[in-house]
């Protein structure tokens, strides 16, 4: 059953226990300029507060609802799509999609051509610009333990139940039973967002507000290339086929060479 | 030997590297169908480190304790070093079990993050993440400019705290080498916030019998406010019982002003040329030296220019940080005194560093207000409102008045159960004394760290050790000092007079619009 993480975003209150989880867990360097910076920085930054290092942010809007000024966090991570753009991206198989749903990275099989970062929808993927040896840098839904049937290290301290670990069928379903009412936002975004990510995101005020990418295609991104790319390995072979016939006809009539 | 080199020479560089090309586009073709070894799990990056024990459980149990307080960046009390929080979560343990701020707001949250700066989280926190915000490098700025007269107060608790920064047994009353310190680090004037407590003490002796005559239109039971993290937890989640809280600013801000107004007039120093540095056993204290209404010196002056009431306020713990900065040898100081004008106080004012502490003080000078005689000794050891009990009740014997019941409160879920009694109508008190943090200003959140998490035993020692100042006390009520006798004959005229009120009350402000307090139904946490 593929896991799924919810995040409820109106339960944050803006503690950031995750993003500190995540530093603990995956041994992630802390920066000392990027510790200074606040969630209000961060949601001003292009990129989100997302680093090689910060794997996740938590980014601060404040808005207006219904004529008073609010605070809104925005928790950032890889969203782990169903079908990922990165993995059909990655000719070396160095991300691949898990079947209990996190999109993980193995460092020995990238050769660094960063097709992934292009790929990306959300614009997650980070390099290590600064590395001898270089990799692709984001959240990987904390795979040993989700196969080891522990829920993910953010969600495990989240004081508030703004991020709750579980199946994604259910959490989705989870989802929808929230919305009605209490003021949200009729949208679940992940659900069908690029196909469909592991993370879905529910929220009291405008997704767009948020810098949340809502034009972003329901169809999965992959699918975009499938009909031709799915064609490589017959064309390849169709042109090795014909190439080892036109030698073997130009060379059937050939005297050997002394 | 002969087939052997046959062999050889057929194998040509030609068929080598056909060989090789060969193998690799049928390599590359089978990765491109999807042949090969699928990634697992333990070959991803990431992982590596390590989590509390709690949250490795399989199965997604929620733990009882787990994250931690939110703290905003701006805070003016706190701040936390991420790089160095565990996410063992004492501080939500703190927060909501023993202050009852965290956990009693409905989500979402509006815009700000209730936080009422009791700093509570920085003793609990077993890694130093939590701390006051530094505030030293705006104290050393003024110190080194010549121009400016620094005048530090210093608070009834931060004497019997700071020798445990250097190795002296838990409590120890280092008041006389705490002053030669100070001046030692280049304070020009130094102050004693006892003198203020005294000052609270007729201020809000004053206010309650007024109260209880029915000259004043204010509520009863009176509450005191000299715990700037309960009156903001009173600003929060009581706006309602905002009447009741004493007028009387705190001792550490009437200090404040005193020195702007008073000291400068007496001494002929320019007000706008003091900045006014406060040493205190708490963090909410910055938050109150932040407030915008306390600018009284700057009101009465009518001088834009003047300086907030209290500039700088600094915890225990930062001025031992100077003095250690500072390389001076504290344990080897001779015990100096504090100058004078306002820097003696009673023993009355001394307790207010304890838990019912402000109401054994007050209930000595209400006895004389009321009855003009002396309090009689049982008043100097009111038993009922020592000791760590979370709310105490007693009652004392007014001629006149009769048994006036009163109550002392210390922890701010503690607080919640009497307020809640206030609110439904039925508190026989007339006079309630809450102190924010369990056991006083003692070991309040600004306060060395003598057990992990505060303990009783360092309560109870620390407590003992003002009780002790007080004992040895010549003078042991409020209204005896001579300076408070001089201050209100030569500046203020009388306690609640025009001018005290001025100058010594202040106002207070709802905070209930900032959130919307938990209902008792809610589920959400």
């Amino acid at each position: 059953m593929a896991k799924g993480i919810l995040v409820d975003i109106p339960k944050c209150i803006g503690c950031e226990s995750c993003s500190v989880a995540c530093k603990l867990w995956n041994e992630l360097e802390w920066d000392p300029q990027e510790k200074t910076k606040t969630a209000t920085d961060r949601a001003k930054e292009p990129n989100n507060g997302l680093w090689p290092e910060e794997w996740t942010s938590i980014n601060r809007y404040d808005l207006q609802k219904n004529g008073s000024s609010v605070g809104r966090y925005v928790k950032t991570q890889c969203m782990h799509c169903e079908e990922p753009a990165c993995v059909s991206a990655c000719f070396s198989k160095a991300i691949q999609k898990l079947p209990q749903g996190p999109v993980v990275y193995d460092q020995k099989l990238c050769v660094g051509c960063r097709y992934c970062m292009m790929a990306c929808p959300f614009d997650i993927l980070r390099y290590e610009w600064k590395k001898a040896i270089p990799g692709v840098r984001k959240c990987q839904m904390c795979p040993t333990r989700v196969a080891n049937n522990m829920e993910t290290a953010c969600t495990s301290v989240c004081p508030t139940g703004a991020i709750t670990f579980g199946d994604r069928d259910q959490l989705l379903a989870e989802a929808k039973k929230r919305i009605k009412g209490n003021g949200y936002i009729d949208r679940v975004f992940g659900e069908k967002e690029a196909g469909g990510t592991s993370w879905l995101y529910i929220s009291d005020t405008p997704f767009d507000k948020m810098r949340f990418r809502t034009d972003v295609t329901t169809k999965p991104l992959p699918s975009y290339t499938e009909g031709y790319m799915k064609m490589t390995p017959f064309i390849g072979g169709a042109w090795a086929t014909i190439l080892a016939g036109l030698y073997i006809f130009n060379n059937k009539n050939k005297e050997p060479l002394e | 030997m002969a087939s052997k080199a046959e062999q050889a020479k057929r194998l040509s560089r030609r068929s080598f590297l056909k060989f090789v090309g060969g193998a690799s586009v049928v390599g590359v073709s089978l990765n491109l169908t999807g042949c090969g070894e699928p990634l697992t799990a333990d070959k991803a990056v990431g992982g590596d480190g390590w989590m509390p024990t709690q949250y490795n459980a399989p199965g997604n149990w929620p733990t009882n304790v787990r994250g931690r307080v939110p703290i905003d960046p701006a805070n003016p009390a706190i701040i936390r070093d991420d790089q160095k929080c565990i996410l063992c979560g004492q501080c939500i343990e703190v927060c909501e079990k023993i202050q009852s701020v965290y956990g009693n707001y409905e989500l979402p949250i509006k815009n700000e993050i209730v936080c009422v700066n009791c700093g509570q989280c920085t003793q609990w926190c077993p890694s130093g993440a939590i701390t006051e915000r530094d505030d030293t490098d705006k104290v050393y700025k003024a110190i080194a400019d010549p121009n400016i007269t620094v005048i530090v107060q210093t608070a009834p608790a931060s004497r019997i705290g700071l020798g445990e920064e250097f190795g002296m047994p838990v409590g120890t009353n280092v008041q006389g080498k705490q002053v030669a310190a100070l001046r030692k680090l280049g304070f020009d004037v130094v102050f004693d916030t006892n003198f203020t407590a005294d000052l609270t003490i007729m201020e809000e002796g004053t206010e309650l019998v007024k109260r209880v005559k029915g000259e004043l239109k204010k509520p009863i039971p009176q509450l005191t406010s000299c715990c700037t993290g309960w009156v903001k937890f009173v600003e929060y989640f009581y706006p309602d019982l905002i009447p009741n809280l004493s007028s009387a600013k705190s001792p550490q801000q009437m200090e404040g002003t005193l020195m702007k107004t008073y000291y400068a007039e007496k001494k002929n120093v320019d007000p706008k040329k003091i900045f006014s540095v406060a040493i205190m056993p708490c963090t909410a204290k910055k938050f109150e030296s932040q407030r915008p209404e306390m600018v009284s010196a700057r009101k009465a002056l009518k001088d834009s220019n003047v300086s907030p009431d209290v500039d700088v306020v600094l915890t225990t713990r930062e001025l031992a940080r100077m003095i250690k900065r500072a390389g001076i040898n504290f344990a080897a100081l001779p015990d100096d005194q504090y100058d004078q004008l306002m820097g003696s106080g009673t023993g009355a004012g001394a307790i207010f560093g304890t838990t019912g502490g402000v109401m054994e003080a007050a209930a000595r000078s209400a006895y004389y207000l009321i009855t003009g005689q002396q309090p009689p000794a049982a008043l100097w050891d009111l038993t009922p409102v020592r000791g760590m009990q979370g709310v105490k009740e007693a009652a004392v014997n007014i001629p006149g008045v009769g048994n006036v019941k009163v109550a002392v409160i210390s922890g701010l879920a503690n607080a919640r159960i009497v307020m809640d009694q206030i609110r439904s109508g039925n508190a026989p008190w007339v006079f309630i004394e809450v102190m924010a943090c369990p056991g006083g200003c003692e070991y309040g959140g600004g306060q060395p760290r003598a057990s992990s998490p505060p303990s009783d035993e360092v309560r109870n020692r620390r407590a003992a050790s003002l009780y002790n100042i007080d004992a040895k006390a010549k003078l042991r009520n409020s209204h005896d000092n001579p300076q408070i006798k001089q201050v209100y004959a030569d500046f203020l005229t009388a306690p609640m007079s025009e001018k005290a009120e001025e100058l010594l009350h202040t106002n207070y402000i709802s905070r209930a619009a900032e959130f919307v307090a938990k209902k008792s139904d809610s589920q959400l946490y």
